[in-house]
């Protein structure tokens, strides 16, 4: 069975691998979207999935890295891709900075301060806050990212880029989930006052889980910047939150390949769904009311953790 | 201080709507643990099912403006009402036993689904309601300016918010539904029929919102079918900030809530009202984590 | 899962084998993209009504040098990252050239996108400056910029003789711009004076608090740049409030609703800047338009934007018919050299080099008693 599995995951990569050499530019920048979604949702799914807490902010941490991206960029000319550590560290640090006095916040409280987040951080970005964010127009004239002197352009490269990022992304989260640091978060999830009472330190276990990934987010940021060239409010409104948190809910809260179809299905129907022309969200919406109805654990839940015995004792 | 006692009166109508639109979230929740984030579309389903009402049976010219408009709010709050059964039912029933977050993403594609349903069925562009259904008349009290519509809308909402109060308090059905509230369990051990008590609550909670998009039309004139979202964003932290599940909170929260944003446009910034409203939100939550009037009981012990 | 592959990917596969060839000799496509859905989706839905009208029109007299025109509409929610998905679908499916967006920053989003697939983009309602200062080849537009709309605005506020101004926006980049600019040219004439510059936030109903605070200012003017939705909410409620202040718009406010939504009383005396109605040209071309478009959806036509989205379809489809040619090198040469005072349905169009209109576009026109819109000399 489990086998059986992971040859349907190799054999998904290996046809996405592959979908650029027989998929339009259209349907391969689709692809980008939904890769950055992935990511997006992936990163989340450490706060959602695994530490299960409440954030429907999200938007705000992947704001600040693509306007971190963006300003370093333009005003300093530092190239794209090398302002990605940079990004991640400043989401990272706002994250740290804003989630210490609401972490203890539960439940749904969390979820409207999270909110709450999002929403200061899209005004103060509109009401160009500093004077560095360029208010309602953003900031444009983003540079093309540039791999050892190869730049990148078309929706074919960023696919590549996107998506090794992704690979890499699921690799280390893969690893994460697994460690020592993802069982206290899930033992933290499943009985927060259990886990207190076994010597977690819940409240620090939270706090990382947040920054970890904001970080992530603050790092996407950076593509996303360098594939729209632009960055501006609207890219990172509150509604933005909403997609990511349906994807990993949609999904399957706390899986890595869950999370990934969320975003296929999020992300991807709403282009599937262009033929209906003005009718498209429409269906959109019912489409995940339905999935959510016949799937309630998300489409593909995470596998319970199988700890064989025999194998342990001799 | 002139302006400022004005800016109050401006607070307190904004408040009114808000309280009203979040006494249905937060009756919603109290009783299922459920944000439902389709309530705002209810809303927007209220104030255009009361324009058609309004125009195709012309029952002000009938019955003169105050029955007239009553019996508007009456029919608005029943369809609504069934409206919020039939989400109920469809939506969010097959996803009682689920994670909690499934009927969230539920409810936000309900939200979608809705305000789509809207726009294919009115069209996108703004729909109005007739002028001068109710008189236009300006109260002056101690220099202020206080449009007469003004004070309906907030005596309006005081009213409904007091009946809802006493059904809950002082009713056999008002009690089933604390009981549920309380414990679903235990409720229905004591032959309480549980999923009554929701179909009460999924119809009570959207008749309320209805009544408010009714009264937002007939007062502001304007509706258009993505209203809903930002009223709902802001009845939700009305709910939140009074603690959510507590009916007599979501009042304090609502009318609170417009009054910070009045008087945070008035003295500090109109662009960044909203942000002062959050951040004055995260500040109270921060100091009392259960909101204003929330219980403040450690969960799952 | 496996039940959810057996669906989704035939889907995907089916969608692909409908997606239409990509070039036929037949017919010459033209792409729209616009918000047909989100919350502009009134002025996106009016533009694509506008440009299959058009599209009819020359289909029925015998189409573009003898081929079939074919309007080709993509939605841009309104959102950036959505509107480049649509500009790449645009690119994939052959079109000449694609009228649109509204937004300025939606715009902008998708400009090198058409710009990289050489494909002419002629955008209706996005005024920022800085869009055409690219030095992009392939990019027009028939709405003027915010610049020359805000010499116009604060000529007129001087002219109206308001010396002390208080400026409202909405903080989108449209919006922003041309409060600024106008802010800017005011703060340099003589007597006038600015008391008052902030935003309101768009999407609301609810006003009064900031026409309390702007009212404790006391300006003898108030100008406007935002949205007609809220224009018409504020001119309402600043009638209840017993204000009888002028009041004066920008062209996002030139919109039938304007008045519907606040009432001929409140909306009497509204001055707004704006290019000229179809309405007040009597070129044969836009009554005939106005005509048709009446006869067809049974009310004229309601957004400017829509109608300049038409002016951008006309001004591309007469640069096919003049060079016999759908090359986009040849067509954007014919736009920005040879296209002199072609007439649109919204006044005489050229372009300059940079792919901007030229000439003088903006009218000033006022509300009177009964809600319509009247051309002041």
């Amino acid at each position: 069975m489990k086998d059986q599995r992971n040859l349907i995951y190799a054999g998904f990569a290996l046809l996405l691998l592959l979908s650029p050499l027989f998929l339009n530019r259209y349907w391969v920048d689709v692809l980008n979207s939904v890769g950055l979604y992935a990511i997006l949702g992936l990163s989340l799914n450490i706060i959602v999935g695994y530490a299960g807490m409440f954030h429907m902010g999200h938007a705000a941490f992947y704001a600040v890295g693509a306007y971190t991206t963006a300003i370093l960029n333009t005003t300093y000319g530092v190239p794209v891709l090398w302002a990605m550590p940079l990004s991640g560290f400043l989401a990272g640090l706002f994250a740290l900075i804003v989630a210490r006095p609401i972490i203890h916040l539960r439940g749904d409280y969390l979820l409207i301060v999270t909110i709450g987040l999002v929403e200061i951080v899209r005004i103060a970005l509109i009401n160009d806050v500093f004077g560095i964010t360029g208010g309602s127009n953003g900031i444009f004239g983003i540079d093309r990212p540039e791999i050892f002197g190869y730049r990148i352009r078309k929706p074919a490269q960023f696919f590549y880029l996107i998506w090794a990022f992704a690979a890499v992304t699921v690799y280390l989260f893969h690893r994460l989930e697994n460690s020592r640091f993802g069982r206290a978060l899930t033992y933290l999830r499943e009985d927060e006052v259990a886990a207190e009472g076994s010597g977690i330190n819940t409240a620090h276990y939270k706090l990382a889980a947040f920054v970890i990934g904001a970080i992530w987010a603050g790092m996407i940021g950076t593509v996303f910047a360098a594939k729209m060239t632009i960055v501006s409010p609207e890219s990172f409104s509150f509604w933005e939150s909403v997609v990511m948190f349906m994807i990993v809910i949609l999904g399957g809260s706390g899986s890595i390949p869950g999370v990934i179809l969320g975003a296929f299905l999020v992300i991807g129907l709403p282009e599937l769904f262009r033929g209906f022309a003005n009718a498209r969200m429409l269906f959109f919406g019912a489409a995940m009311v339905f999935m959510m109805i016949f799937r309630t654990q998300g489409i593909i839940p995470p596998r319970p953790r199988k700890y064989p015995i025999d194998e342990a004792t001799p | 201080m002139e302006q400022f006692f004005q800016q109050l009166t401006n607070g307190l109508a904004v408040g009114g709507i808000y309280a009203l639109i979040a006494l249905g979230y937060t009756m919603v929740y109290g009783v299922l643990k459920l944000i439902n984030f389709a309530h705002g579309d209810l809303f927007t389903i209220g104030s255009y099912l009361g324009l058609t009402l309004l125009t195709s049976m012309a029952l002000t010219d009938k019955l003169g403006p105050f029955f007239g408009i009553l019996l508007l709010a009456v029919m608005v709050m029943i369809l609504v009402g069934i409206v919020g059964i039939l989400l109920d039912q469809v939506a969010y029933r097959p996803l009682r036993e689920s994670p909690r977050l499934s009927a969230v993403v539920s409810a936000l594609g309900a939200s979608i689904f809705f305000q789509n349903t809207i726009m294919l069925i009115y069209g996108a562009s703004f729909h109005v309601y007739p002028q001068n259904i109710l008189p236009r008349m300006v109260v002056n009290v101690f220099g202020l300016h206080i449009p007469m519509i003004r004070i309906l809308v907030l005596l309006a909402s005081v009213v409904m918010m007091l009946a809802l109060y006493t059904f809950i308090q002082k009713t056999t059905i008002g009690t089933a539904i604390r009981a549920a509230a309380e414990d679903q369990g235990a409720a229905k051990l004591m032959g309480i029929d549980v999923n009554g008590v929701i179909m009460i609550v999924f119809f009570i909670g959207p008749a309320l919102g209805g009544a408010a998009g009714l009264m937002v039309g007939l007062y502001y004139g304007q509706v258009n079918f993505t209203m809903g979202w930002i009223y709902g964003l802001k009845a939700f932290t009305a709910a939140i900030l009074g603690g959510i599940g507590n009916i007599p909170g979501a009042m304090v929260g609502g009318i609170l809530l417009g009054v910070i944003e009045a008087l945070g446009a008035a003295y500090i910034s109109i662009a960044w009202k909203d942000a002062i409203a959050f951040l004055v939100l995260i500040l109270i939550l921060i100091v009392r984590p259960t909101g204003l009037l929330g219980e403040r009981v450690a969960e799952k012990i | 899962m496996k039940k959810f592959i057996a669906v989704f990917f035939p889907l995907l596969a089916l969608s692909l084998l409908l997606s239409p060839p990509l070039f036929s000799a037949e017919t010459v496509k033209i792409g729209l993209m616009g918000p047909m859905t989100g919350p502009w989706a009134s002025e996106g839905q009016e533009m694509k009504q506008v440009l299959d009208l058009l599209a009819e029109d020359i289909n029925s007299a015998g189409g573009l040098n003898g081929k079939k025109v074919e309007v080709i509409s993509e939605d841009d929610s309104g959102d950036p990252r959505q509107a480049s998905l649509a500009a790449t679908r645009l690119t994939t499916k052959g079109v000449v050239a694609v009228i649109g967006t509204y937004g300025s920053s939606i715009t902008e989003a998708t400009q090198n996108i058409y710009d990289e697939s050489e494909i002419i983009q002629v955008a209706n309602g996005s005024t920022a400056i800085r869009l055409t200062e690219k030095g992009l080849d392939y990019f027009f537009r028939t709405c003027p910029r915010d610049d020359e709309q805000g010499r116009v605005a604060a000529n007129t506020i001087k002219k109206l003789g308001h010396k002390k101004v208080a400026i409202l926006h909405d903080n989108t980049s449209y919006a922003k711009g041309l409060a600024s600019e106008t802010q800017g040219l005011l703060i340099e004439m003589e007597g006038v004076e600015v008391v008052f510059f902030e935003a309101i936030t768009p999407g609301e109903r609810d006003y009064n608090a900031i026409l309390t605070k702007v009212k404790a200012t006391s300006p003898d003017a108030i100008f406007f740049t935002g949205y007609y939705p809220e224009a018409g909410l504020l001119l309402r409620q600043k009638t209840e409030m017993g204000w009888d202040v002028p009041f004066m718009g920008g062209d996002a406010t030139n919109h039938p609703d304007l008045v519907k939504i606040a009432g001929n009383a409140a909306a009497k005396g509204f001055y707004f800047v704006s290019a000229p109605l179809p309405k007040d040209l009597d070129t044969p071309e836009a009554r005939d338009f106005v005509e048709k478009f009446q006869k067809a959806y049974g009310h004229a036509p309601n957004s400017i934007y829509a109608v300049l989205a038409g002016d951008g379809f006309r001004v591309v489809t007469e640069a096919i018919k003049q060079t016999d040619s759908t090359d986009t090198q040849k067509i954007a040469d014919y736009l920005h050299k040879e296209m002199e005072g072609f007439p649109g349905l919204t006044g005489k169009i050229s372009f300059n080099d940079k792919g901007d209109r030229v000439g003088e576009v903006y009218r000033v026109y006022q509300v009177n008693e009964n809600g319509e819109f009247i051309l002041q000399p």
